[in-house]
């Protein structure tokens, strides 16, 4: 738009023009005052001074023509929305929160149709533009309410700055805190330095009993009781004077196990419980924390929280049986006994029922083999149990297998190690045991137990890609030492894997015979190893020329892979943003070695096949149809995802397997409501303290286009200055005026 | 020198001895390549160990008596030969004085040691009373070459060599010599232990059935606790530290408390 106007010369800063005019209207004062004490001769002095006054500003001020093309521009407003899942939860017409809070935004733009705003919605990280209320719940999604890192990263945006902000939101923050002081909501609204007006688009609290705040003391660690502070509350006028709050422990290998219960004592609608759990397997472990609700509770997605806590372990404790001391077990006690992590509890035959001691009982140093003991109440308190060319039968441990079974299904490591005594030789075909280690025996009549030709091991593809013999191909390369013979082992059981294989041997199946196998049993892991000469990785020529690491090396990858060391995992799994019961996920693999690409690659061989990359995911807590998804690794690339599709809220266990290779698991929890309808009540304070501490101002949605928002700002866009009259002609005039009126005062007596 | 009374039943030993020996035992490794293998160590201008026939009754007395598998024919290696490395055992013994080893020798034995090899020597001529024999001073002179870094201390009753099969009171061999056996210990092993007892004297039994060596002053019971003790070393090799467990504590703790000498 063009307007024109008048104005001083564009040379005047508004102080002089100021100044002159205030000096002129004092002028005119005194020749008022001098006026009323004469009675002749006054008009005419009273005109030519009038005359001469503004003669006399006019050229001081230079009076110009300004033409301009000028527009009204809107303030910057950013409305920052929760986008939480909390906004999903009843308000106080009953309607979902986010009705008021859209309702809210749209009554601001209503009533400040001059402001420019951006609507944004917030919740875990930098804020996103508010997805279109029209697509259903996908504004309410976010799985946190940290309005602290949405006002950080406008901060610290390169986009234009907002005049004021305005955030409509339930009040239920991850941050500010609940009990953030004032001191600290300074502090945030200094680092975008406008002001912060709230609307909080809920006054009342749902009927609700929750569990609402789960708090560990320390890392969680296997076998260590783990302090919990479990916090309880009742809202919305729910009477619940005591509630019933139970942790269980989700398992896949049955019904859920009792951990701690407590009663909580509900005071001012709230109660802290602290229980003690103790977790006996390390890895993920899912635990479900829940409160009785009493009736008349309107969340029950709320009632149980599942916390998923990666135990890991103080120290590996590995109980370690072998049938008699040889150079092999020596040499697998020293390697264990060196690890300051391991903790050893060893039990070696030293004499059997043939033996003759030529001693009397108290001058021998043997104790006897606490079978019993170990097999029943001691055996879920070891991480692993090797057995190491173990003759089950001469020592009851035959009646144990079963048990040994159960413990590998519910977590714990196996490993079998070759000799005379071990696998068929040893007993253990068609028992419970050999239904979990990775390969078939074969105990029918005419079965060969052992083969005691010497032969080198051979490495398998999954053998060369596996990253838990990374350690000892990085010592040793790809050559192994001549083993002075085997135990025959049978095919690969589902889902074993075949890392080290017989040269000539072969299976039933017409496979190379087994050497060396992995495989998962349950929550468990199992390793064969078919030789009793593994300590010529250590006492060999081979094992010299490496100091005799690759012994060392070769267990470490073993106890680490069974241990589920995440070193000697194929991949890495993470569940992105983690899993809400409902919605689609997205479950990431991340590869972390694939070193038979890698070797083809640096021997200049063809370009590795992609290997596939099959995910199960199967319910831990309740039967459930398995999800199964494939795909492919694309070439060079080291992660892959796997579009999870909306999971009931439960217990979860992801198993992965790359190409024909090891598996590696990932257990995670789904919720309901999660961290964000663990708190029901709405925290309107929270936001009026946010608002008074930045200089803003505090509304319910009714009143939300009353906030005081920044006034629109002129722009000219286009601007052009006439001068009137030159400058000389405006001091000629003022001259001229000026000694005019001192001829007239002079005529008339003054001076 | 003078057989002993058991001369007369020499034969019917030497019989029911090769009989057990021959008779089918399960194998307990394959092809006996992890049992417990008394390799003669030979240095310098040595042919063979002071007591020949020694290492063979060491293998035979601990598959008799354990259920430790063993070498029945021992095997022998120079120190000099890269097969040193092969085996985690030495047995170096002899009666006269050794020649200084050479440069290969010392690198040898050190590769052996840095595996975690277990050298046992064996002075075949001590005195009565232990005092070492031209052997014995030497071999220490030579280890100590290959080892310089380390020096011997004795190990009594309370190290785990007298308690890793027999609860033994004290060091014995052909001579009764020092209660305690000397070692060189690295990292809490013993890596090279030394006797001044003449073991291979107390073990060494010729091809008639007949012990070569009479045993001064006990005799036969101290021929068997000489035997008791070989067992040990060769469990120790087997089976390092393990009767140092926790587990074995309090038990032996006990046993030795009530047992008799």
């Amino acid at each position: 738009m063009l307007s024109t106007h008048l104005g001083p010369s564009a040379d005047l800063p508004p102080w002089a023009v100021a100044l002159a005019c205030a000096l002129a209207a004092a002028s005119l004062v005194l020749l008022f005052v001098e006026m009323r004490r004469r009675e002749r001769h006054g008009v005419v002095i009273a005109v030519s001074g009038l005359l001469a006054v503004t003669a006399l500003v006019a050229a001081t001020l230079r009076p110009a023509r300004v033409s301009a093309r000028e527009s009204t521009v809107g303030a910057r407003v950013v409305i920052l929305a929760d986008s939480s899942r909390s906004m999903a939860l009843a308000g106080d017409d009953g309607a979902p929160r986010q009705s008021a809070r859209d309702a809210a935004i749209a009554r601001l733009k209503k009533q400040n149709p001059n402001v420019r705003f951006v609507v944004l919605g917030f919740g875990d990280g930098p804020p996103l533009p508010l997805a279109d209320a029209s697509r259903g719940d996908a504004s309410t999604r976010a799985p946190r309410s940290d309005l602290g890192a949405a006002i950080r990263a406008i901060a610290t945006s390169a986009e234009e700055r907002p005049a004021a902000m305005v955030v409509v939101s339930d009040g239920r923050l991850d941050d500010p805190t609940e009990d953030a002081p004032e001191a600290s909501l300074r502090e945030l609204g200094r680092t975008i330095n406008v002001p912060i007006h709230t609307v909080a688009t809920t006054r009342g609290a749902p009927v609700d009993a929750s569990v609402r705040r789960i708090t560990a003391a320390g890392a969680a660690v296997a076998h260590a009781p783990l302090p919990l502070r479990v916090e309880v509350g009742c809202a919305g006028g729910l009477v619940c004077n005591e509630l019933t709050v139970t942790a269980r422990e989700l398992r896949d290998d049955g019904p859920p196990a009792l951990l701690a219960s407590g009663l909580a004592h509900v005071k001012d609608g709230s109660a802290v419980l602290d229980l003690t759990v103790t977790l006996e397997r390390a890895g993920a472990r899912i635990v479900e924390i829940a409160v009785a609700a009493p009736p008349g509770d309107t969340i029950p997605e709320n009632d149980r929280r599942l916390v998923t806590f990666n135990v890991g372990r103080e120290h590996v404790r590995v109980l370690h049986v072998a049938g008699h001391p040889t150079n092999d077990v020596a040499a697998l006690r020293q390697w264990l006994k060196s690890d300051s992590s391991v903790d050893v509890v060893a039990f070696f035959i030293l004499r059997t029922m043939t033996d003759d001691s030529r001693a009397a009982q108290n001058e021998l140093a043997l104790i006897p083999f606490p079978v019993d003991q170990l097999f029943t109440d001691q055996l879920a308190t070891f991480d692993a149990v090797v057995l190491q060319d173990f003759d089950a039968q001469p020592y009851g441990l035959e009646r144990y297998l079963p048990n040994i079974q159960r413990y590998v299904r519910s977590g714990g490591g196996l490993v079998m190690v070759g000799g005379s005594n071990s696998f068929v030789a040893g007993g253990y075909a068609g028992t419970p045991l050999a239904d979990v280690l990775p390969v078939e025996l074969d105990g029918s009549r005419g079965g060969t137990s052992a083969d005691t030709m010497s032969f080198v091991p051979k490495w398998t593809a999954e053998g060369l890609a596996a990253p838990l013999l990374d350690p000892l191909r990085s010592v040793l390369g790809d050559q192994l030492p001549s083993m002075p013979g085997a135990n025959v082992l049978g095919d690969l059981r589902r889902g074993g894997v075949a890392l080290w294989s017989h040269p000539t041997r072969s299976t039933r199946r017409g496979d190379e015979m087994p050497v060396l196998a992995i495989g998962e049993e349950g929550d468990g892991r199992t390793i064969a190893l078919g030789i009793d000469g593994a300590w010529e990785l250590k006492f060999s020529q081979l094992g010299s020329e490496t100091a005799g690491r690759a012994h060392g090396a070769l267990w470490d990858g073993l106890l680490g892979w069974l241990m589920r060391d995440p070193r000697f995992e194929p991949a890495q799994l993470e569940v992105v943003g983690g899993c809400t019961a409902g919605l689609g996920s997205t479950l990431r693999a991340r590869v972390v070695a694939s070193s038979a690409s890698v070797r083809e690659a640096r021997t200049g061989g063809p370009p590795p096949k992609p290997p596939a990359v099959v995910l199960d995911l199967t319910r831990i807590d309740e039967d459930a149809s398995p999800i199964h998804i494939e795909r492919v690794l694309p070439a060079g690339a080291s992660s892959v995802d796997f579009a999870l599709p909306a999971l009931q809220a439960g217990a979860y266990e992801a198993r992965l397997r790359l190409g024909g290779g090891a598996t590696t698991r990932h257990d995670f929890a789904c919720e309901a409501g999660g961290d964000e309808w663990a708190d029901s009540r709405p925290d309107a304070r929270r936001l009026e303290a946010l608002a008074k501490a930045t200089g803003g101002s505090f509304a319910f949605p009714p009143d939300a286009g009353s906030l005081p928002l920044p006034r629109p700002t002129v722009v000219s866009s286009e601007r052009h200055v006439t001068p009137l009259a030159p400058p000389w002609a405006w001091s000629l005039a003022a001259a001229v005026l000026l000694g005019a009126h001192w001829v007239v005062r002079r005529r008339s007596g003054l001076s | 020198m003078r057989l002993r009374p058991l001369a007369p039943f020499a034969f019917p030993l030497a019989l029911s001895a090769a009989l057990v020996v021959l008779c089918p035992h399960p194998a307990r490794a394959f092809g006996d390549v992890g049992a417990f293998d008394p390799r003669v160590l030979l240095t310098g201008n040595q042919s063979g160990p002071a007591r020949a026939t020694a290492p063979g009754r060491w293998s035979w007395e601990l598959v008799q008596r354990t259920s430790a598998p063993a070498r029945l024919r021992p095997s022998v290696v120079r120190a000099d030969d890269p097969a040193i490395v092969e085996a985690p055992f030495l047995y170096w013994s002899g009666d006269a004085e050794v020649a200084p080893l050479t440069a290969t020798e010392i690198s040898s034995l050190r590769r052996f040691f840095s595996l975690g090899g277990i050298l046992f020597v064996d002075d075949a001529a001590p005195g009565e009373r232990g005092e070492p024999s031209a052997f014995g001073r030497s071999a220490r002179r030579e280890i100590a070459r290959v080892l310089p870094d380390s020096a011997p201390v004795s190990i009594g009753t309370d190290h785990v060599i007298f308690r890793t099969f027999y609860l033994l009171r004290r060091a014995e061999g052909r001579v009764e010599g020092p209660p305690s056996l000397d070692a060189i210990v690295h990292g809490g092993e013993a890596q090279v232990i030394f006797s001044e007892h003449d073991l291979g004297g107390a073990l060494a039994r010729g091809a008639s059935g007949m012990w070569e060596q009479t045993v001064h002053p006990g005799g036969d019971v101290q021929r068997e606790r000489a035997i008791r003790l070989a067992v040990n070393i060769a469990m120790y090799v087997l089976c390092s530290n393990y009767k140092d467990d926790q587990v074995h504590a309090k038990w032996l703790m006990r046993r030795r408390t009530g047992s008799t000498p």
